[in-house]
């Protein structure tokens, strides 16, 4: 993995090791001859004007790409709640306290803390839930227990590269084998098959907001309709939508970020055939005779839903959410046009 | 406005098999959730009306696919069977074996 120096905020601070061919600005001295490079580090006034970067260069070409295109800022969800005109709560993780996992299918998680050391190194996504409230991490700890995909697919552990991945390759972020994520082969469905996923792949990028919209959405006369229904073998309520705002805020569509595969020769049908003809050309050890799938940023999730898609509960004695996500509106999903 | 076909137009044409392979065949769908849908077509309960009407939308709309609505299967599914008359013929075969499509 790469190292930059910078961020997507200040990428001119990027480390330029790698562009040996740059010119240093007449009035300064060459790089290499810079005596400050030769003098120990002062710790405190290193912290406050250099910030390590730790995304390797195709992910912070992929966060600039979204940030290019969307406008999206990482800006904590609950900085939302103080913007006094924004008309969002001022508690937004109110819902989240409020929290009942036996009212969305899942078991009590107990001690999340305990939970989320215990299972993160194998499930690396509970890192995202790592430091922050405690109700945010108790909504994890449950979800996770749960055999729903929402906060493994859809939240803030996946990085803007990984969904570009997901959308152009099907590129599974719940695979942890990187060979078989490369392959397509999804990483919950047992036996193994390979991923499917949208031409769309979206994810809520706060962790906060997550767990706002999970408690907010469970608590929509829709989503309960669904949640109560009783058990039946094989039936299963039909997927909800409802609107971003209504759980979010009106802002809330800015923690929602996504890629959507590109059209090809103006036909997004076309783009999903070369897709699968991309990937089964590699999973045979062929040459595609296809163009390398492409994804670019969606431009806003304004006016957008959150989607919650239902599945028996792991005992199948009823219902809980087995997907939760941001999805534009139609006009957006359909790709940059030819 | 709602992303769903079922959801914007409750009692509108296919509005039965646009939801019920949205459910079952649909990316979101949970892991299993094809195999139940065809359990659940092979051995109907007595009181699964959905089924029924599902059945005879899937027999109309083989019919004469241009009746479903435009995109709205698609938007669905997201099938990669390339048009909305190849995915309904491989889900009849799958859910109804050799039975007639049209039958009675």
């Amino acid at each position: 993995m790469g190292e930059l120096r910078g961020s997507a905020d200040d990428p001119e601070h990027r480390d330029q090791s790698d562009q040996p061919d740059r010119p240093g600005r007449a009035d300064q001295p060459d790089r290499a001859d810079q005596p400050e490079r030769h003098q120990p580090p002062v710790p405190d006034a290193e912290a406050g004007q250099v910030r390590v970067e730790l995304r390797s260069r195709i992910e912070y070409a992929a966060d600039l790409e979204q940030r290019s295109v969307s406008g999206w800022e990482p800006r904590p969800f609950r900085s939302f709640g103080t913007d006094r005109q924004s008309g969002a709560s001022a508690e937004p993780l109110e819902p989240v306290r409020r929290f009942e996992p036996g009212r969305a299918g899942l078991p009590d998680p107990g001690d999340a803390v305990t939970y989320l050391d215990a299972r993160q190194p194998g499930r690396p996504w509970l890192a995202a839930a790592r430091g922050r409230p405690p109700e945010v991490q108790r909504l994890f700890a449950a979800l996770d227990q749960g055999g729903g995909h929402a906060h493994i697919r859809h939240e803030g552990w996946v990085t803007e590269e990984m969904n570009r991945c997901r959308a152009a390759r099907l590129e599974d972020p719940a695979q942890l084998d990187p060979a078989k994520r490369a392959a397509g082969i999804d990483g919950l469905r047992s036996p193994e098959k390979l991923h499917r996923c949208w031409e769309i792949s979206s994810r809520i990028t706060d962790p906060d907001a997550f767990a706002a919209a999970f408690a907010r959405g469970i608590e929509h006369p829709m989503v309960r309709a669904a949640l109560e229904t009783e058990f039946t073998a094989r039936r299963v309520p039909r997927p909800v939508s409802l609107n971003l705002s209504d759980l979010l805020g009106p802002d809330g569509h800015r923690c929602c970020t996504g890629w959507r595969l590109q059209p090809v020769e103006g036909s997004i049908k076309t783009a999903r055939d070369n897709r699968a003809a991309y990937l089964d050309a590699h999973a045979h050890g062929r040459d595609p005779d296809v163009p390398e799938p492409n994804a670019r940023p969606i431009g806003t999730f304004a006016a957008g839903t959150m989607i919650f898609a239902f599945g028996p509960t792991r005992a199948r004695d009823g219902y809980e959410v087995v997907t939760m996500y941001p999805r534009p509106l139609k006009d957006e999903q359909q790709g940059d046009r030819p | 406005m709602s992303a769903f076909y079922w959801e914007r137009h409750p009692d509108g044409p296919f509005s039965t098999l646009i939801g019920v392979t949205a459910t079952y065949c649909s990316p979101d769908a949970y892991d299993g959730a094809y195999e139940d849908l065809v359990s659940r077509a092979r051995s109907p309960q007595a009181d699964d009306d959905e089924m029924r009407v599902f059945k005879a939308e899937l027999r109309r709309a083989l019919a004469d696919p241009s009746l479903l609505p435009a995109g709205e299967l698609d938007d669905a599914v997201e099938y990669n069977d390339g048009s909305d008359e190849k995915f309904l013929r491989r889900l009849w075969h799958d859910l109804y074996g050799d039975e007639p499509m049209a039958g009675s």
